[in-house]
């Protein structure tokens, strides 16, 4: 375990370390800016009337009446540069083993090695939740520092900053759970990256159809941004447990059904 | 107990025929060579082997240990080498010693930097600047260093110079005169002829020969000239059922035997001739017929017991098949 920890260190340090100081610079850039742009957002609404049922459901709560200053800091945590970074990260990292590893043949290598498909996969696993934790962390110093300079009413509170980067961290694992099933069903890594892409974009737009649209809402329960609602944590100050609970379970069983799959199948770099 | 062992062993790649009903013994110390052309399902048996693969039917055991299921603690045991050596641009020979040592559980650093010494390769050049040879060579390190029972190797010859392959052939041999057992396969004769005791021949997906390479060298074809006293006896001569006559060409005839060249001593020693010379065996000739298909297929299976010898004297002898009609 000691060595495939040792590779998997190898092969992702740089890109992980390059990615959460990025992340950590735009969070940070976020944190000052928006509270300026966010001032005039109804003028925005009124110009473009599109903008507010993406907000709304980026945001998971409709930010008319009752958008506080604490909560335009809500918005940082749903920006698309932050979510993109963080999925970018996760669908390169999640689709390495065992997608990528036979698209590029290396895979004889690793089968060739004295350890059970389910070590592989449990050290995989290991470092794609240490690498996430690594960078929500480095993503959220940024922040930090950077609401120094902010007033304290703007300021979100520890606890629900805390709700709201659990949260993220298991939408982060649910997310990446599912890529790794699709890894694991893969032997092209373009092709599975491709496929989660395109699940991803489908959340997406599900999560923003079923706010005017009867049919979208009725599955939009599917999309996995609708267990992702930083603005109601700030506003309700509770921690948001069942969102928690349904991504983790659903994570579960996406990992397991991922590990079955990847210790039964046949494994052929040709 | 046989190190390798395989019954009826089949792989299907949906429609596509893998292998189709193997069955393999290898026995400990042996260098077992498996031949056939390209497509023909070595790679195939090997990955089956090494539980990369799960088979369609049959089973195939390594130690006693099934491949599939106990794969993980077969290969604490095993070297492998894969046909198309590809590995992370990153590697160096260093670092692969390290890793590989710290996942086989014993420090393997020191052997396997004299293994690099004798392959001539800078041990601290990562394989992104490698020539195939090098990544090759990274491979068959990281597969001996630490002095498996078994050494399986699909086709480690492809990239590497002469010089190199001879090291690699001493190396092999050092390994099974110490008993351990070495799994070579490849697409051509010579490199198997001087190293392997025994050799398969795979072709679509079946065993079509599993014999001593000593045996098959006693049935290959051999070309003789018999030069006669005269062309009139050289061209009215009769000759019996066990040659075969290739050309006549004035006092000269040009045959072919096979198998030993005393039964054709005894018959030439009652002709009027001045002339006799015999070639080698042609083994060249016997894999062509069995590459191309030509020959019948028999499955000439030996078990292999406790070691190469045994294995060697279970065996079955089963009559060369026809090859005049080729
Ligand atoms: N992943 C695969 N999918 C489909 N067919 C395959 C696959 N791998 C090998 N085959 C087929 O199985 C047969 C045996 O291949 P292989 O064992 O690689 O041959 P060899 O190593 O002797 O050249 C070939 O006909 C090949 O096309
Ligand atoms: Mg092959």
């Amino acid at each position: 375990m000691k060595g495939l920890l040792r590779k998997i260190f190898m092969e992702v340090r740089w890109p992980v370390l390059i990615l959460s100081i990025g992340l950590a610079l735009i969070m940070a850039l976020l944190t000052e800016l928006l509270p300026k742009v966010l001032g005039d957002i109804d003028k925005v609404f009124a110009k473009l009337p599109f903008v507010k049922p993406l907000i709304t459901a980026l945001l998971g709560m409709d930010p008319g009446e009752a958008f506080t200053a604490q909560m335009t800091q809500a918005f940082l945590w749903v920006h698309p540069t932050v979510l993109s970074l963080i999925w970018a990260h996760e669908l390169m990292y999640s689709s390495r083993m065992p997608a990528g590893e036979i698209d590029r043949g290396s895979v004889d290598f690793l089968l060739g090695l004295p350890v059970t498909r389910w070590k592989l996969y449990l050290s995989e696993t290991i470092g794609w939740i240490l690498s996430g934790l690594f960078i929500l962390c480095v993503g959220f110093s940024g922040h930090w520092l950077a609401s120094a300079a902010l007033q304290p009413e703007m300021r979100p509170g520890a606890y629900a900053t805390f709700g709201i980067i659990t949260n993220l961290m298991a939408v982060y694992v649910a997310v990446g759970a599912l890529a790794f099933l699709v890894s694991c069903n893969s032997d092209r890594r373009g092709r599975a990256v491709g496929i989660m892409f395109a699940i991803l974009l489908m959340s997406f737009l599900l999560n923003f159809l079923a706010q005017f649209w009867e049919p979208a809402k009725t599955v939009s329960f599917l999309s996995v941004m609708e267990y992702y609602r930083p603005a109601a944590v700030i506003q309700s100050g509770h921690f948001p447990m069942t969102d928690v609970g349904i991504l983790l379970g659903a994570a579960s069983v996406f990992w397991i059904a991922g590990g079955v799959i990847f210790q039964r199948r046949s494994i052929c770099t040709v | 107990m046989s190190v390798i062992a395989t019954q009826q062993l089949s792989k299907c790649y949906g429609l596509r025929r893998g292998v189709d009903d193997v069955d393999l013994r290898v026995g400990a110390g042996e260098i077992f060579g498996f031949l056939g052309p390209n497509g023909a399902g070595k790679s195939t048996t090997i990955r089956l082997l090494l539980g990369f693969l799960k088979a369609s039917s049959g089973n195939a055991t390594v130690f006693g240990q099934d491949c599939w299921s106990d794969s993980a603690t077969i290969k604490q045991e095993v070297g492998y080498v894969a046909g198309d050596v590809r590995l992370y641009p990153w590697l160096t020979a260093r670092k692969a010693l390290q890793i590989v040592g710290e996942i086989r559980g014993r420090d393997i650093l020191s052997d396997g930097l004299q293994l690099a010494d004798r392959f001539r390769m800078e041990p601290d050049l990562p394989v992104r600047r490698m020539s195939r040879g090098n990544r090759q060579k990274v491979a068959l390190m990281m597969a001996l260093a630490h002095r498996p029972k078994l050494v399986v190797l699909d086709e480690p010859t492809s990239g590497l110079d002469p010089l190199m392959q001879d090291t690699l052939a001493d190396c092999l041999r050092e390994l099974a005169a110490a008993g351990h057992t070495v799994f070579f396969s490849s697409h051509t004769l010579s490199e198997v002829e001087s190293l392997c005791d025994r050799i398969a021949i795979v072709r679509d997906g079946q065993i079509v020969v599993n014999e001593q390479l000593s045996r098959l060298k006693a049935r290959a074809p051999r070309t003789a000239v018999v030069t006669f006293e005269s062309a009139t006896v050289a061209n009215s001569v009769t000759v019996p059922d066990f040659i075969t006559i290739q050309s006549r060409s004035n006092k000269e005839l040009q045959i072919q035997i096979t198998g030993a060249a005393v039964e054709l001593t005894h018959w030439a020693a009652a002709q009027p001739i001045i002339d006799l010379s015999v070639g080698p065996p042609n083994l060249e000739h016997l894999f062509r017929q069995y590459y191309k298909g030509n020959a019948a297929r028999p499955v000439h299976n030996a078990a292999a017991g406790g070691s190469a010898k045994d294995a060697a004297d279970m065996e079955e002898y089963v009559p060369f098949p026809e090859l005049e009609n080729s």
